[in-house]
């Protein structure tokens, strides 16, 4: 019956009231109510997390109902943390609220899709030919491999199933490693912590046939080479409720209530505890609201304001009246202590060198291991030149006594006796020499202020006299004393160029600040001395939240260098409430030992092959073939031009062929062949490499990248959207790395005749160079549209994998709600899918062959003191040493057929070799084996009989569970234990009282789990602390992992003293030359205006992606967007939401401008990766679709970031290599005089718009 | 109904075995007396032009076409709840009349895939089948008036379903719509389509109830279209 009949209209029943006269009875049909019982009723909750790089890491409720995803919302049932701390929860932010729709979107890649033009090609080759010689026909012919490739980006794509797209896969790849050498297949795949089973599934694969994983964090340039150069630590910081504890906030560059909004609570607040929050930025942020002070420098020259900071600091903190705290906590944990030699200059001026070395002095100081790597202090009781303990020569082949002298314990190494490390020379000089200082604060740039300062700066400076081993004196300062010196602060030694006074305008005061900055030099005194202040007052509980927008500059290490300097000063790092928190793209992978050996399968091979992908990307795109940026630019001007020859991809390549830094591919060799022809010829194979690359016949594949040899041929890309969200120069990468249309507008040296490189083989640019590009994703990304294999990926409700954060913590699960919708499948079942086909179609062409890896000098290995004097074999500075003075020469089997077995088990050499990182390895039988009664071991014959099983995913992240001392209380102790032994002092009670805690995935399934303290990182996770980085080190005596086992103010490498950064300093951005050069060129009608171009995380999207979300794209213009002021915009006659266009010689972006008050004049802001693909006009200077953010970009490298075998400036994957800045750009902004959608009929062939 | 089955098996990704039964597909629409004889005609024309066609061409355009942004989505409550939450628990009810007429969901696709759909209708009794495609009759219509506007092929069997069926009152309002939209990749109404609607919390005052009406003796059926208006589509991507 109808519910509008069941109504009575005009009577109604008689009530029996009962309970007296509280209850009454009716008789009226309630169906109606169902619709509301039944909205919330569901099947089943499964916990899961946005799998994205916000680092947010939160749990979320996934509502099941008849197999299909209905709801989510909040989980509100995270641990409690800490006594007096707020709750964590509820995390999850609106962005990851929005994204259920991307389950059942019409944007989901639902099929694997093939570009129809190769999948043509190969049913046609397939039909006659296996598939390993169906690929050779196709890859081999220019005019076929032409046919596909020029079509990228252009659609076209058909369906295709998974037997099929696997074969080609497969095929592809055992026709490049037959042919090429497998050092010719790559892949990409950003932030494991986000989803570390599914960035395992593709490295494992990839380290098993002997391709390269291509780092991301380094790529991205969300790595501070700051943080490596100073501590000798990747990135480590405080988790966000840390934050809770500080009594002084500063928000540096890091957009905290946008960005990290499941965290900015914390922040909030703390506020009303009393705590003090100052903001930098230079627009009008979400932040800035936050702010009790807020500042805001021009963009790109907060080292400025930091180093006028750090005067005030020494000024008013260490050298006129001395913080009690400061001084001991410099004294003990950073190298203001240590030695460094003065050399003499030729016009009778000094210049800062080296740390002085036990080695330098009469019998190694008594050191007879590692002496050229142990730094040297005064002690002040006694009055000696003392070896302290703790500096990194200590760290490895110590014997008998030695041993364990690796800490931070303040005594003298030989005796063991107490001391106190003299600060400065000062009260004991033997003279006050004058010393030069490079200042690059002179440096003229278009758009950036200069001050007319000497470009040398010659200061005054205590000195003592040492004697030599070779009977010659030197003369030596202490860090703290050069420190002052650079600081400009006048110390009462004579001399010019140093201030007595705030207001003088020498460098770095803060009268001196005020016109590179604009900030008022009060403001900056007082938010110094405030800072300092509470952190003297507290013990360190000032902190600085720091941001990409600070690291994305070329001279990024200057800003964060600077910043890091005041919380040393401060004594900040290290303690709870205090510290450098700096979240950009890294997240925390907390159980990464158990996930290395499953990544990149050193249960069966080792080493894998790592790849830094920013020089993989400069050169493979050939971004070097355009570049302006002259390394005479950066250098010191202390240093000999005569001495520092060639571009960037020169130091790149000398940095490669000294071990310093990776390559990919490596040789202009296939290495199975020549391995092979090296065996054959009666010869070891690394003797023959060593010989062929000293003769010349082999040479570094980087030395000529446009020979056809040296192509990286295939690449996987998988968990990323590289060309739309973090491909510095896209439109090089469009038309070097895919040779399709692109919108590169500048001409190449060879057209323009820049300055070409010494190093490199010159020849015409090579187009196409990718043979095969495979995507993996859920979402039709500007990465699909131009890749020629689609592979559908299961979202984040639809697999099983595990999830880490810097932000909190607690480990947490993504957990397969639903099956994976139409065709798509875990990346998991993706990888073994293509290896278990590839183990198939390698038959015959591919057997057990002998490879030959070049291994850089790594980070945290006895390697990493091979060189302590830069010496290059290639100019015969030296003989080449594999391991020593170039990359060491690995000899590795690979099995090919196996390759599906072993990628599905546990291999033998975790049980023979043990599990480790960090520098420590322990045993890990044990974990071995209760692996294999956990994921039971395979029974079929052959090389994984008997071995754990790893099918699923639920099996691979039990593996990292169960071999991470993070997730497993017994290999935690083992692995204190094991640091125990180098440092010489227990460490193992921060982990026994968890030692019995195991941690599996259906327990963080049923609630996420707080870790366990292992020694991988620098903090802990304490029921008393919230976790800090350096805690263990402040409060263990851990060393850092640098030359001084100090954090370092001082870098001595002889290239950081070339380029005049042993000391921080401002330095201005660089002049990327690539707006004026088109202005006024492509006129069309509109004035143009020159603006700087800012990438910053966005608003509208989930962090750095997914602003296809229509949800985000509704509340933003539903489209690209560019930020400008109200002045530029007034000068270029633009309004707010008109279409613009941003060009300069790397291409064009078309986009509707916002114009607001928020941005400064004479900077525009773009959020980062807003698709192409989503309503963006043509562009009226390319011709073809207005681009992305990276469209106008173009990444430069920096040698400094090229160091290796150094210490902690040793290669590392993702911890140490060139980084991806691109802040520096300029671009030319003017109004669109039409707007082209570019959506007429053409003929389907003809379809040459493009994107 | 048997027109119900053709469609559906025309409007899936064009493979061999569909272009290897297009000539049966032509001869059973000759003899389909359901359809009026220009849509019979103009159905049989458009299978011939598959036939005539290569199956690569077509298949890269049934991808751009179909599989690609969701103007032109095959997914029925794309266009109706778009990605609101309120499209989970529409699949689900979806399923269940499925589940209620004997039938479980064997392929790998959503419940609400216009082909999978048409075939669970040829199933049914002609007023069951009629009904049901007459509650769908709004996105039908939207379809087809948007491949109409790009002078697609396809159009017609959009036609032709909704020949079997009372035309939408609004049809005129729908097919205006789909030639206002413009070229796909506009925006420029964007804001309007857009706009956020007025909030009344008196139902009195709101002409078509408003939010917070009581909800007493309105029962929730399974609904295609929403009680106010039809989602407007999404700002998509180019498909080039």
């Amino acid at each position: 019956m109808s519910h509008f009949l069941d109504r009575l209209t005009f009577f109604r029943k008689t009530r029996e009231p009962f309970a007296d006269g509280h209850g009454a009875r009716t008789d009226e049909d309630r169906g109606w109510e169902d619709a509301y019982r039944l909205r919330w009723q569901h099947d089943k909750i499964v916990r899961s997390t946005h799998g994205v790089n916000c680092t947010g890491s939160c749990s979320w409720k996934i509502y099941v109902k008849n197999g299909l995803v209905t709801w989510e919302t909040q989980q509100t049932d995270y641990p409690r943390t800490r006594d007096d701390l707020p709750n964590h929860e509820p995390r999850g932010c609106q962005r990851g609220a929005s994204y259920s729709w991307y389950l059942y979107s019409a944007n989901r890649v639902k099929y694997p899709m093939v570009r129809g033009r190769l999948m043509q090609l190969w049913r046609e080759a397939r039909a006659t030919k296996d598939p390993v010689e169906a690929w050779a026909s196709i890859a081999s012919d220019p005019a076929k491999a032409a046919e596909y490739k020029t079509r990228r980006g252009l659609g076209g794509f058909v369906r295709a199933d998974w037997a099929e797209v696997n074969e080609l896969i497969a095929a592809a790849n055992a026709w490049t490693i037959k042919q090429y050498g497998p050092d010719r297949v790559s892949g990409f795949s950003p932030i494991p912590a986000m989803s570390m089973v599914s960035y395992a599934a593709g490295s494992r694969y990839l380290s098993l046939i002997g391709g390269n994983c291509l780092s991301f964090y380094d790529w991205y340039c969300d790595l501070p080479p700051a943080s490596p150069m100073i501590w000798g630590e990747q990135t480590d910081v405080p988790e966000s409720a840390d934050w809770y504890n500080s009594s002084f906030i500063m928000m540096w560059g890091s957009n905290v209530p946008q960005t990290r909004t499941p965290d900015a609570h914390f922040m909030t607040e703390v506020r009303y505890k009393g705590t003090k929050t100052v903001v930098v930025t230079p627009d009008y942020s979400e932040a800035s609201k936050f702010a009790d002070i807020w500042l805001h420098p021009k963009q790109g020259t907060d080292a400025a304001l930091a180093m006028a900071m750090g005067h005030v600091i020494l000024r008013e903190f260490h050298l006129d009246a001395k913080s009690e705290y400061f001084d001991k906590y410099v004294r003990e944990t950073t190298d203001f202590p240590v030695l460094v030699v003065l050399d003499a200059r030729a016009d009778g001026s000094y210049v800062n060198g080296r740390f002085l070395r036990a080695a330098d002095l009469e019998g190694g100081a008594g050191q007879a291991n590692n002496p050229e790597w142990k730094t040297l202090a005064f002690d002040e009781k006694t009055g000696n030149l003392i070896v302290p303990n703790g500096s990194i020569g200590f760290r490895w082949g110590e014997k008998d006594s030695l041993v364990g002298k690796w800490n931070l314990e303040p005594r003298e190494s030989l005796t063991g006796a107490d001391a106190q490390f003299r600060l400065s020379v000062n009260e004991i000089r033997d003279a006050v020499v004058p010393v030069a200082f490079p200042y690059f604060g002179a440096t003229k740039h278009p758009h950036f202020a200069h001050t007319n300062h000497d470009e040398i700066q010659i200061r005054n400076v205590p000195a003592k006299k040492v004697r030599l081993a070779d009977g010659s004196e030197a003369l030596v300062a202490t860090v703290y004393d050069l420190t002052l010196a650079q600081y400009g602060l006048d110390r009462g030694l004579g001399g010019g160029n140093v201030a007595a006074s705030f207001d003088d305008d020498v460098p770095y005061t803060p009268a001196w600040q005020e016109k590179i900055t604009g900030v008022p030099r009060a403001q900056v005194i007082a938010v110094a001395r405030q800072f300092a202040e509470n952190a003297d007052r507290t013990h360190g509980r000032s902190m600085i939240i720091i941001g990409a927008a600070m690291n994305h500059w070329y001279h990024m290490d200057m800003n964060y260098r600077g910043v890091i300097n005041l919380l040393m000063m401060c004594g900040c790092i290290g303690q709870s409430g205090g510290g450098w928190a700096h979240y950009v793209g890294q997240e925390k992978l907390r159980p990464q030992t158990g996930w290395t050996a499953l990544a990149f399968a050193l249960d069966w091979n080792r080493p894998p092959r790592h790849m830094n992908g920013t020089s993989f990307f400069y050169i493979h795109s050939s971004q070097w073939r355009h570049e302006k940026l002259a390394m005479s630019e950066i250098l010191s001007p202390l240093a000999d031009p005569k001495d520092w020859q060639g571009t960037q991809i020169d130091y790149n390549v000398r940095s490669a062929r000294m071990g310093w830094l990776p390559t990919a591919p490596h040789f202009n060799v296939n290495t199975l062949k020549f391995a092979k022809e090296a065996v054959a010829a009666g010869k070891a194979p690394v003797e023959h490499l060593v010989a062929g690359l000293k003769s010349g016949k082999v040479d570094f594949a980087f030395a000529d990248p446009d020979n056809p040899v040296n192509f990286p041929r295939n690449l996987f890309v998988w968990r990323s959207n590289l060309l739309g969200s973090s491909g510095k120069g896209h439109e090089y990468f469009l038309k070097y790395l895919l040779g399709t249309t692109h919108g590169v507008q500048g001409k190449d040296l060879g057209e323009e005749g820049g300055e070409k490189p010494l190093e490199v083989q010159w020849r015409e640019g090579a187009t196409g160079k990718l043979d095969l590009l495979v995507t993996l994703d859920f979402r039709m990304s500007t990465t699909c549209m131009y890749s020629d294999i689609v592979l559908p990926t299961a979202t984040w409700y639809e697999k099983n994998d595990l999830n880490t954060s810097d932000m909190h913590p607690f480990i947490h699960p993504l957990s397969a709600a639903v099956d994976p919708a139409w065709e798509s499948r875990t990346d998991w079942d993706i990888f073994k899918g293509i290896a278990e086909k590839f183990s198939e179609v390698c038959r015959g062409h591919l057997g057990v062959e002998q490879d030959i890896v070049a291994l850089p000098t790594q980070h945290d290995t006895p390697n990493e003191l091979a060189m302590p004097e830069v010496r290059d074999w290639k100019k015969g500075e030296c003989e080449l040493i594999p391991g020593k003075t170039g990359p060491s020469l690995v000899v590795v089997e690979r099995d090919y057929p196996n390759t599906f077995k072993k990628f599905t088990s546990v291999g033998p050499l975790l049980d023979k070799l043990g599990n480790g990182g960090k520098g420590i390895s322990w045993n890990t039988v044990h974990e071995v084996e209760a692996l294999a009664t956990l994921n039971y071991t395979v029974l079929e014959d052959g090389v994984s009989k008997g071995r754990p099983r790893i099918d699923s995913d639920i099996d691979a992240a039990e593996v990292i569970l169960m071999l991470a001392p993070e997730t497993n209380g017994h290999v935690a102790v083992k692995s204190w234990a094991a640091l125990s032994k180098i440092t010489g002092r227990d460490h193992t009670h921060l982990a026994l009282p968890k030692e019995h805690e195991k941690i599996r995935y259906r327990d963080i399934q049923a609630q996420p789990r707080k870790i366990i303290s292992s020694p991988t990182w620098s903090g802990l996770e304490d029921e008393n602390v919230s976790y800090n980085a350096g805690y263990t080190n402040v409060h263990e005596l851990i060393p850092w992992r640098t030359v001084t086992g100090r954090q370092q103010f001082y870098q001595d490498h002889p290239w950081m003293l070339g380029f005049g950064e042993a000391m921080c300093a401002y330095r201005p951005p660089v002049d990327m030359k690539a707006a004026e050069p088109l202005l006024g060129k492509r006129q069309n009608g509109q004035p143009e205006i020159v603006l700087n171009f800012i990438t910053p995380h966005q608003k509208w999207g989930i962090h750095s992606t997914y602003t296809d979300n229509l949800l985000m794209l509704t509340l933003s213009r539903g489209g690209p967007i560019i930020w400008i002021s109200e002045v530029d915009a007034k000068k270029a006659g633009i309004e707010d939401n008109d279409w613009i266009e941003a060009f300069n010689l790397n291409g064009a972006i078309a986009a509707r401008a916002v114009v607001s008050q928020r941005v400064p004049e004479g900077m525009s802001m773009m959020y980062h990766a807003q698709e192409k693909i989503v309503n963006t006009p043509g562009s009226e200077v390319t011709g073809t679709r207005g681009g992305i953010h990276n469209s106008v970009t173009r990444t430069v490298l920096k040698p400094t970031h090229m160091i290796g075998s150094y210490a902690q400036q040793s290669y590392g994957f993702n911890y140490y290599g060139t980084v991806g800045a691109n802040r520096d750009e300029f671009i030319v902004v003017r109004k669109m005089a039409k707007i082209d959608w570019m959506d007429e009929e053409v003929d389907s062939d003809a379809q040459a718009a493009g994107h | 109904m048997l027109t119900l089955k053709i469609v559906s098996a025309l409007l899936c990704y064009p493979q061999p075995d569909l272009m290897d039964a297009l000539p049966e597909l032509a001869a059973l629409v000759r003899e389909d007396d359901e359809l009026p004889v220009v849509e019979r005609g103009r159905l049989v024309d458009f299978i011939d032009e598959l036939a005539d066609s290569d199956l690569w061409t077509l298949q890269e355009h049934y991808v751009a076409r179909f599989d690609r942004g969701r103007k032109l989505s095959l997914h029925l409550f794309e266009h109706i709840h778009g990605e609101s939450r309120d499209r989970g628990q529409a699949m689900v009810d979806l399923l269940d009349v499925y589940r209620g007429a004997g039938f479980e969901l064997k392929a790998r696709e959503l419940p609400d895939y216009l082909p999978l759909f048409l075939e669970f209708l040829a199933t049914r009794p002609h007023e069951e089948a009629r009904r049901l495609l007459d509650d769908a009759s709004h996105v039908i219509a939207l379809l087809g008036a948007r491949l109409a506007e790009r002078h697609d092929p396809y159009a017609v069997l959009f036609d032709a379903l909704l020949a079997l069926i009372e035309l939408p009152a609004d049809l005129g309002e729908i097919r205006a719509q789909a030639a206002s939209e413009g070229p796909d990749r506009t925006i420029t109404d964007m804001d309007k389509i857009w706009e956020e609607e007025q909030v009344t919390f008196l139902a009195s005052q709101a002409p078509d109830g408003g939010c917070g009406v009581a909800a007493a003796g309105t029962a929730q059926p399974l609904a295609f279209v929403p009680p106010r208006q039809m989602r407007a589509p999404a700002p998509s991507q180019p498909s080039r």
